[in-house]
């Protein structure tokens, strides 16, 4: 016997992805760099609006497909390198990014299993960085933005999903 | 004791070499993916298997798939991301020895690997 994947609008599951990664961030955060991030806000993404100068994507896909997102800025990024490892980083380099892509991996990952009625996969994630950085998601997306403030800094991920 | 540590993340090769030098495991190989791992695991006479799941070129049920083709007994422990119920239970299938979902905290990775360290000390 299969399971049915519940039929939801992008729109609608886009939301309903938003919680868990909420929990799945605090989780992450706990855990693997010993702070607790505090939801700052939740908003739609604007065309046109930046995201952080270390931004990690990954691509989700199976019962759903989507994109997620988390960003923050290159200090923050160096300090998720130091409390992982205990390395210092004093600029965004090979090993921040791993860093971030691996938080990033977790969120996605912990997120997802929280959704396993959906049967979702995950990417590897990819890395990207620079001031002023423009994401696109699919034109027909209307992708979320949850924000945090944290100990090591404001961070924020996007998510956004779309027909299959 | 030797040990094959396979992931795609310094950062999580980091970590777990730490945790395994704290308790006194310093013979430890390094992998990026599958495909290094395997070649590592023929070349080598490891006592403990560290793998990701998600990972390029060979994931880590692939690797653990060849392992068992040519070693029924040595522990494999999947440190990985995937949590779902069924995912563990192809991983279980697939003869994993056991499992540690990501993120986990210090005392949670310890003890696993303490666990088989000590089986096989």
């Amino acid at each position: 016997m299969t399971t049915a994947t519940p039929a939801l609008s992008p729109a609608a599951l886009t939301a309903e992805y938003v919680n868990p990664l909420i929990t799945a961030t605090r989780d992450v955060f706990e855990m693997m760099l010993g702070c607790t991030p505090v939801r700052s806000g939740l908003r739609l993404k604007q065309p046109g609006d930046a995201s952080p100068e270390v931004s990690a994507v990954i691509g989700i896909s199976g019962g759903a497909a989507g994109t997620i997102v988390v960003g923050m800025s290159g200090e923050a990024a160096c300090e998720v390198l130091k409390r992982m490892i205990g390395a210092e980083a004093y600029a965004v380099n090979d090993q921040v990014c791993d860093a971030v892509g691996e938080i990033t991996n977790m969120i996605a990952g912990s997120a997802k299993a929280q959704l396993a009625k959906y049967q979702l996969s995950i990417s590897l994630p990819n890395v990207v960085t620079g001031d002023g950085l423009r994401l696109h998601f699919p034109s027909n997306v209307c992708p979320m933005v949850v924000e945090f403030q944290s100990d090591i800094g404001p961070l924020s991920i996007e998510v956004g999903f779309t027909e299959i | 004791m030797k040990v094959l540590l396979v992931d795609d993340s310094g950062t999580m090769r980091a970590i777990q070499r730490r945790c395994l030098n704290k308790i006194g495991v310093e013979d430890i190989q390094e992998a990026e993916d599958g495909v290094q791992g395997l070649a590592l695991f023929q070349a080598g006479d490891f006592d403990v298997v560290l793998t990701d799941w998600n990972m390029p070129n060979m994931d880590g049920l692939q690797l653990l798939q060849e392992i068992r083709q040519r070693n029924r007994e040595i522990p494999v422990i999947m440190i990985t991301t995937e949590a779902e119920r069924s995912r563990v239970v192809l991983a279980i299938q697939f003869g994993v020895s056991d499992y540690l979902v990501k993120p986990f905290t210090p005392d949670g990775l310890r003890e696993k690997i303490e666990k088989w360290v000590q089986v096989k000390a």
